[in-house]
């Protein structure tokens, strides 16, 4: 109950965030944005004509009025149709998020949760060999580009070369089977470039932790060294990891998906986003990048709720 | 005490630890020696740096390592050298048969998880008990220690607690599995004052009730005059020191504890312009003299003393003993 309140208290907290996101991103995206208006009419038009057109694009509106438009487009969830294909917007995004989320998820949950339990191992065996052995490889992961990662995964799992046992490009989810085969390569890419970047920062994150005094007590009692890792630690360190793992969602469907997905063809909202960028397509635009801070909102506030879960001195108040 | 019983419940010989820094190996405890026996308590007394907090911490084997590793000597526990034991039987030794209690009951307890949780899981660890027979003996030990409304106490968490509090539950912690030996290190030093009154009082009480030998590390000198049997002084990782209570206090004979024990204030004597202070800094640990280490601070030094380190030199029928060639008289 009391979470409930305080989750209710920071969603209406959360509103001025969104409208001050949404704002930003309409003034710079829409209002000082591509004007469609040239595009539109025909070479040498007269003035009514420019008008007239304005008045059609709603341009000649005055200024709150258009951001009050965008903001209704937003709690509708109706944007319009797309300028470059005439599709609505809405069955756009129905079409393609759940394809970017097919994509992406698989790859997340296993780098996050390879990269913690291979952050407790090398925090256990800490400066040992193991250890090195494990630093030495998300050095590694870090340190290789995205982009040479997927080539050389591409060759080494869908080409000839190699294996040529997946596919190279599209999407096809029509069975479980294909499925796996399609998102393969992709997610075993994110989740050697992420695992390194996470097995550091989990792992400095637990080894932090293991220097404190509860940790300390715990070892003068007996605890042993296994359920010290597990439970004391892992607990004690949740908020930083929770905090990372959290802020990174919205990252990870909005432009994680953009480069997987252009790099592997994969007709994701990444690519819907990639696209209409490079087109102008405004109205494609606005809900990608509206959805995103609401987005952001709902993952802050969710992450504040965690901390409660996780950490008892962290009062709802 | 010692006369009293022969044999000693722990018997530390020659102990030396050394932790690797940058600038080369420090030695943190420098061959010390000293028994402790049934049903005794000794305060291990010194400054900050002198090794008495690592000391203990040896006793448990909890000193980091690296870097800190023991060179050598041996700490006989109950017939067992615990320098020789595995980690496994150190943990299982670890809380049941020698317990700790530390300084910073703000820190010391885990912040996540609730009190009893922590005590239970030391209860079900060495005891073997269902969740539901340890959460009993939680409760029980909560009481004993002179926590008020247990039942309650035991779902909260350690920030819900007084300072205080806290080092209650950290006794009661120690004391759950019946150790024989408990360590504890400064217990009272970040209380406030009537508080530290209190926690010692119920220390003192405990331990007589479980029958257990106590080591108090402190800086504290009243609070060792109050509660230990004996005192050992330490300077710079080595034993200066040793003496029944009442003979420490009345005749020291190390220029060093002399100095300690004048530079405490007295309320009820006529009041001093300044109090006396022993002048000079500690010795850096890196570049150890060779001979006594006090030597630069002492009022008594010789040659002899700078040329090499005076043993210490205990009388076999007193107990007592002194590192130093010109002890007070």
């Amino acid at each position: 109950m009391e979470t409930f309140q305080y989750a209710i208290r920071k969603l209406i907290g959360g509103i001025p965030l969104v409208l001050g996101v949404t704002f930003i991103s309409f003034l710079l995206m829409v209002y000082f944005g591509p004007d469609k208006t040239y595009e539109l009419l025909g070479k040498n038009p007269t003035e009514e004509q420019i008008a007239e057109i304005r008045h059609e694009l709603g341009y000649d509106k005055p200024f709150l009025v258009r951001y009050g438009d965008y903001l209704k487009q937003m709690v509708t969830l109706d944007f319009g149709s797309s300028d470059s294909t005439g599709e609505p917007v809405s069955k756009i995004l129905a079409r393609t998020v759940p394809i970017s989320l097919a994509l992406i998820t698989p790859g997340f949950i296993l780098g996050n949760v390879l990269g913690i339990i291979l952050a407790l191992i090398a925090a256990y065996h800490r400066s040992g060999f193991i250890d090195k052995f494990i630093m030495g490889f998300a050095v590694v992961g870090m340190s290789i580009s995205f982009l040479i990662v997927v080539i050389a995964f591409q060759i080494i799992f869908s080409s000839s070369y190699g294996l040529n046992a997946f596919p190279v490009r599209g999407w096809n989810a029509s069975s479980f089977i294909e499925y796996l085969r399609y998102i393969t390569v992709p997610t075993l890419s994110t989740v050697f470039v992420a695992l390194g970047y996470n097995t550091r920062f989990y792992r400095a994150v637990l080894v932090e932790e293991m220097t404190r005094d509860h940790v300390r007590t715990a070892k003068a009692f007996g605890t042993r060294p296994g359920k010290l890792l597990y439970k004391n630690i892992l607990k004690n360190s949740l908020i930083p990891i929770i905090t990372r793992i959290m802020f990174s969602i919205p990252l990870v469907i909005v432009s994680g998906s953009l480069i997987i997905e252009s790099y592997f063809g994969i007709p994701g909202i990444g690519k819907v986003t990639f696209d209409a960028i490079t087109t102008g397509d405004q109205p494609v635009l606005k809900a990608v990048v509206g959805l995103t801070a609401v987005l952001f909102v709902l993952t802050l506030l969710l992450t504040d709720i965690l901390y409660r879960v996780v950490d008892p001195r962290v009062s709802l108040k | 005490m010692s006369a009293a019983d022969p044999t000693p419940l722990l018997s530390v010989k020659d102990l030396v630890v050394e932790f690797s820094t940058r600038y080369g190996p420090v030695r943190a405890v420098d061959n010390v020696s000293f028994d402790i026996y049934p049903n005794e308590t000794v305060g291990i007394v010194g400054e900050s740096g002198c090794g008495k907090t690592v000391t203990g911490l040896t006793l448990l084997r909890l000193i980091p390592s690296p870097p800190g590793r023991i060179v050598q000597g041996s700490i006989t526990f109950q017939g067992k050298d615990l320098t020789r034991l595995s980690e496994k039987q150190m943990q299982a030794l670890r809380g049941a048969e020698i317990s700790m209690i530390f300084q910073e009951p703000m820190t010391a307890l885990n912040p996540v998880f609730t009190v009893g949780n922590q005590m239970i899981d030391i209860l079900r660890r060495h005891k073997g008990l269902t969740r539901s027979q340890a959460r009993q003996e939680a409760i029980a030990m909560l009481d004993r220690v002179g926590i008020p409304v247990p039942k309650k106490r035991i779902d909260e968490y350690p920030h819900q607690l007084s300072g205080g509090m806290r080092q209650r539950v950290m006794i009661a912690m120690a004391l759950s599995c019946d150790p024989k030996l408990l360590v504890a290190d400064e217990p009272t030093t970040a209380l406030d004052v009537t508080t530290q009154a209190q926690v010692m009082e119920q220390i003192v009480k405990l331990q007589d009730e479980f029958d257990m030998s106590m080591i108090l590390v402190t800086h504290d000198l009243g609070v060792v005059a109050e509660s230990c049997d004996r005192a050992i002084v330490m300077y710079c990782g080595s034993i200066i020191e040793t003496a029944a209570i009442g003979d420490l206090f009345e005749r020291p004979r190390h220029p060093y504890t002399k100095g300690l024990l004048q530079s405490i204030p007295r309320i009820r004597e006529e009041k001093l312009a300044q109090l006396p202070i022993i002048p000079g800094m500690v010795p850096d640990l890196l570049h150890l003299p060779d001979g006594c280490r006090f030597a630069d601070r002492c009022s008594r030094v010789t040659d002899e003393c700078r040329r090499a380190k005076p043993p210490l030199e205990t009388d076999p029928l007193t107990g007592r003993g002194v590192a130093c060639y010109h002890p007070v008289p």
